[in-house]
């Protein structure tokens, strides 16, 4: 900025109108997020009374007690963290092999396997849904833990970019490993592995944030109450024709703040996986 | 066990054992669930799932006769109409806007990317609640200017472009910021040339930055079109379809017909059949231009 002290008239007009276009943006994206936080602590009838109030009068924690006894929230909260752990542990494994597969290994069918990978990346989940919904039912997983999981651990996305990962590393270290006597395995867990942490980061931030938040699965496979996650189990709370507010906002806040961490922590890793397009956002 | 082990170390033999569980978990369910859409398609398959019966084009005829299924097919038309435009060209004049590195475009990407870790279900939340004709923040500021009390969850006409801008606060800085990945990989030489000549911001907008970032461009317009034409969880949350199916998109239709108490998985996949191909017809004519322009 001190390059030039002239500053032009005409950057000023324009820079003006950009700034305010800028801040009525952000303020667009944060007053619903503040106002649904503030709201989960605001009594329920301060909630309904008009007009409606941005900052609380009063401060209560009713609404996140109301929400245990209206909806087994706990439940909910545990059957996300299995659903999103699993899936992520599940997807690091399988999608890191394969990865590591196509970037240090020559194999027959190796470019047949590539291509059907990558063109399942073409295949929209709502467009399969319900065929994989009889697959998974034949197959005597629905309504459990390994049918939510196990159908979403493999991911084209996460593998191409396992595999770009994987392809800036030297071939040579893997000989070198070979010659120092390590097995196939050993030299995949214990020497490549660490050298693609970042993308491996990456993989789990995109996988966990995206099954925490992911409605149309859970809801396509489970249908005990003792099944919902989080995301299906407020969507179906709320959709529920008589709707205490205050109880809402609540578990909405609940099952936000884990990915609000989660955001401040690994902004990076969310930044450069989405701009990969490494994983369906 | 040792000779096992022996066997399945040498390179050629281990890397099958890396591919094969993604291979084998691709297969099972992805593939064969497209293929099962197809196939699916020409059957009438009744709730309890134990039987099919062969019955032709049968759904697909039904379909095209299903006054609600027309009507989901042009929702969404309607819906991608207007989100993937504003969303596409929208953000790549945010992200043009929030380019170079400093704490304020930091600090602003941070804040545009925030709603990419809310579900489907919280943005359902705050919306219905900030738009509710009853508690509504929003409604109530606006009827505080004198706009009158709108009620915008529940008006038909006007609801779509309620749940179309949702869905646009939803991902606009996620496409923001893969445009600002992209723009900063442009030389900085040429903007410089650019500057030497004289050309202002926004010349060197339209002449340096977007030829610059037409595969970034494609890559984002085709997958918000795809994304777009799938639209379900947003609707689901805020209006489930309503006021009236005036929101009613192809996928909560289908959704529906397959799920709730009058099932029909073969009906329903008949129509996913067509969605797929208008999707896949979208995207190959979009991949033929943009191989056209390179």
């Amino acid at each position: 900025m001190n390059r030039k002290k002239t500053i032009k008239i005409k950057d000023i007009v324009i820079q003006i109108p950009v700034a305010l276009v800028l801040v009525i943006l952000a303020l667009m994206v944060l007053i619903p997020v503040v106002w649904m936080t503030f709201s989960a602590f605001k009594p329920e009838k301060e909630i309904i009374s008009w007009p409606p109030t941005f900052i609380p009068d009063s401060f209560t924690l009713q609404n996140f007690s109301d929400v245990q006894v209206r909806i087994d929230i706990i439940r909910y909260v545990i059957n996300s963290i299995i659903y999103a752990g699993g899936t992520t542990a599940l997807a690091v494994v399988v999608n890191c092999m394969a990865g590591y597969a196509y970037a240090f290994y020559d194999f027959k069918g190796k470019t047949a396997m590539f291509l059907m990978t990558l063109a399942t990346m073409m295949v929209p989940f709502q467009v399969i849904m319900v065929p994989l919904f009889l697959v998974v039912y034949k197959m005597g997983m629905y309504d459990s833990y390994w049918g939510l999981i196990i159908p979403r651990a493999a991911v084209a996305g996460s593998i191409f970019m396992m595999r770009a990962a994987f392809t800036g590393i030297p071939k040579e270290m893997a000989e070198a490993a070979r010659i120092d006597g390590l097995s196939e395995y050993g030299i995949f867990w214990k020497i490549m592995m660490p050298q693609v942490k970042p993308a491996v980061i990456t993989l789990i931030i995109l996988s966990v944030n995206g099954s925490w938040n992911d409605l149309l699965w859970p809801m396509i496979v489970t249908s005990s109450t003792k099944m919902r996650t989080l995301a299906n189990g407020l969507a179906l709370f709320i959709g529920q024709n008589t709707i205490e507010y205050g109880t809402a906002f609540a578990g909405a806040l609940i099952s936000l703040i884990p990915m609000f961490v989660l955001y401040i922590f690994g902004q990076r890793y969310f930044v450069e996986g989405m701009s990969s397009g490494g994983l369906k956002g | 066990m040792e000779r096992v082990r022996k066997y399945w170390n040498k390179p050629s033999r281990s890397a099958y054992v890396f591919v094969a569980p993604s291979i084998i978990l691709l297969i099972l369910f992805s593939v064969i669930p497209l293929i099962m859409a197809f196939g699916l398609s020409f059957f009438d398959v009744p709730i309890t799932m134990n039987t099919a019966k062969f019955i032709g084009w049968d759904n697909f005829v039904e379909a095209f006769h299903d006054s609600r299924f027309l009507n989901s097919l042009k929702v969404t038309a309607i819906f991608t109409g207007l989100e993937v435009p504003i969303q596409v060209l929208g953000s790549l004049i945010v992200a043009a806007l929030i380019s170079k590195n400093n704490k304020r475009n930091k600090f602003l990407r941070a804040v545009y990317f925030l709603p990419v870790i809310c579900s489907a279900t919280v943005i359902g939340i705050m919306w219905r609640m900030i738009l509710h004709s009853n508690i509504g923040f929003i409604t109530a500021a606006m009827q505080s200017m004198g706009l009158g009390k709108i009620n915008f969850m529940n008006t038909p006409g006007l609801t779509i472009y309620v749940v179309s801008f949702i869905s646009i606060w939803r991902s606009f800085g996620i496409s923001a910021i893969i445009y600002v990945t992209a723009i900063q990989q442009v030389s900085p030489s040429l903007f410089e040339a650019a500057e030497m000549d004289g050309a202002g911001k926004i010349r060197q907008f339209i002449h340096i930055t977007v030829p610059s970032i037409r595969p970034t461009f494609w890559y984002i317009l085709m997958t918000r079109f795809a994304g777009a034409l799938q639209i379900f969880d947003i609707i689901y949350v805020t209006t489930n379809g309503g006021p009236n199916y005036t929101t009613e998109s192809t996928v909560s239709y289908i959704y529906s017909r397959a799920f709730s108490s009058n099932s029909s998985m073969g009906y329903a996949s008949a129509m996913s059949v067509v969605l797929f191909i208008i999707i896949m017809f979208i995207t190959v004519l979009m991949y033929h231009r943009m191989n056209k322009e390179e």
